[in-house]
């Protein structure tokens, strides 16, 4: 029983999206979720490498242990996440890594029944938040690397000869007044994992790239579904540049005169 | 401007390179080249398989050239409307709502939809699946028998770009079964130990046939000649005894 067709201006054929409508709301939301914790995690993770990329101490053994422990790993991490394409990291996180990991037969981390609920229920979820998080760590790091760089040292010698630890020093004084020059690039970050995230329907996770795939493949028609998410996904980022602008603008009182 | 010659120098590239292809204008042919039989990649970078040799075979009765372009299956029709391929032979089924959209020449192959699952899995049908994690190709007459049994928007269906895929996601425990066309389900579950097919006879008997753009019957009527000529000399039999080691069925003319 085939649906009426629904012309609206005479060409776009809105019922066949009304018919998938469940697939897209539910992408929409899927989407709204990666994005949210991707961003998170990937602060997070961008924060910490950040802060390893830039370590260093002045005596040995400390001297030697933060160059092979944190500075390096640092920046191979940051090397090959800035330098393979998202896709390749995605499919190589779904179907290689994760599998070898968590496997009903022989899972290094995770075997048998729990193997198999897990990556039923959550395999591409989980597979696809972990590569985008990783991914986005490496870019942010670079943020906060540049953004902690860019205080003036005389900020940190003025605090350090307070008597501020280092610790205090890097909260109280230096990251934030980084943190407001790193908003700007912190929420094209942002942007650019909401708009990544449509990689992550490649893996089967069901969100609006997904949904798009999934009508375009039964319908043959590309406008519709497409033109849908295109119009979401623009929604999507102008509210988050919307709220990266507000809070510039409130980080960014201390800099009005 | 340095910037603005090296990108001025990369568009002269690229457009020499597509008028080198555009000089001799042979036919352009799509297949999804991860398709084993049907059409897949060699190391050396060739896309040999049972589409190809049939295509070939019915463009020289037809005396017509033809050039290979490997693209995904999610992208071939697109592609036949903007006019990037002349024709596509990449395992499509024929269905009534293509139909709509593109023409088909005659059948060259008789193709009924298998399910692969784990060799311990109790399924024996496809109505044992219902409540089931599915693989299938987007698009292709799995997802659409999976549609419309399971429904549209059923979480359980889990679509992938390719075969391989659902194999790969099948043998990863993400899905609890994969449905795809006989040849290359049988192939690929060859490959792996573990896994078994399922027949289930209530599957109702598809042909693949060469598609063209709508409305383009000169090439439809061309490959059709072609079509018929191998199979009356014998060289469609042999093609078929090379790549899946039996006798061709009797292909309706239609």
């Amino acid at each position: 029983m085939e649906p009426e067709p629904v012309l609206w201006f005479g060409w776009f054929r809105a019922d066949i999206i009304a018919e998938y409508a469940p697939l897209f709301w539910q992408g929409l939301r899927m989407t709204i979720g990666v994005t949210v914790i991707g961003i998170t995690l990937g602060t997070l993770l961008g924060l910490l490498v950040g802060m390893a990329r830039l370590a260093d101490a002045r005596h040995a053994p400390a001297r030697h242990l933060t160059r092979y422990l944190l500075r390096w790993p640092a920046t191979v991490y940051v090397s090959f996440f800035r330098g393979t394409p998202l896709f390749v990291q995605i499919m190589l996180m779904h179907f290689a890594v994760v599998p070898l990991l968590m496997n009903p037969a022989d899972g290094l981390v995770v075997s048998g029944e729990l193997a198999r609920t897990l990556r039923q229920e959550y395999g591409a979820l989980i597979s696809g938040v972990l590569a985008l998080t990783l991914n986005a760590g490496a870019y942010i790091s670079e943020v906060f690397r540049a953004g902690i760089q860019s205080i003036d040292r005389g900020q940190v010698e003025a605090a350090r000869s307070l008597g501020l630890s280092y610790r205090r020093t890097m909260y109280h004084v230096v990251l934030p007044q980084a943190f407001r020059r790193m908003l700007p690039p912190l929420g094209n970050n942002a942007i650019a994992l909401l708009k990544d995230s449509s990689l992550v329907s490649a893996v089967g996770l069901s969100e609006l790239a997904y949904a798009a795939r999934t009508v375009a493949g039964a319908y043959s028609r590309y406008w519709e579904p497409y033109l849908t998410i295109a119009v979401m996904y623009w929604i999507l980022t102008l509210a988050l540049a919307y709220g990266v602008r507000r809070l510039e603008h409130r980080y960014g009182r201390g800099d009005t005169r | 401007m340095p910037v603005l010659r090296l990108a001025l120098l990369a568009a002269v590239w690229l457009i020499a390179d597509a008028s080198v292809q555009a000089q001799s204008r042979p036919l352009v042919v799509g297949s999804s080249a991860t398709y084993p039989p049907f059409a897949y990649e060699t190391p050396a970078k060739q896309i040999v398989g049972f589409d190809v040799d049939v295509i070939q075979a019915v463009a020289a009765k037809a005396g017509i050239t033809v050039r290979l372009v490997n693209t995904p299956f999610t992208g071939v029709f697109a592609s036949l409307d903007n006019g990037d391929l002349d024709l596509v032979i990449s395992g499509v089924t024929i269905t009534d709502r293509r139909r709509q959209s593109y023409d088909f020449t005659a059948p060259y192959f008789e193709a009924r939809q298998l399910i692969a699952v784990p060799a311990s899995s109790p399924v024996k049908a496809l109505a044992d699946l219902a409540g089931r994690k599915v693989g299938v190709v987007t698009g292709s007459t799995a997802d659409d028998v999976a549609s419309r049994t399971f429904g549209r928007t059923s979480a359980n269906i889990r679509r992938f770009d390719t075969t391989p895929l659902i194999i790969a996601e099948l043998v990863a425990g993400g899905v609890d079964a994969a449905i795809g066309d006989n040849g290359v389900i049988a192939y690929r579950v060859q490959e792996h130990k573990g896994l078994k097919t399922v027949n289930d006879p209530g599957f109702p008997r598809e042909y693949f046939g060469i598609v063209v753009k709508k409305g383009n019957t000169a090439l439809r009527d061309r490959l059709n000649g072609g079509l018929k000529a191998i199979v009356a000399d014998g060289t469609y039999a042999r093609i078929y005894r090379t790549w899946f080691k039996t006798e061709p069925p009797p292909l309706p003319t239609q």
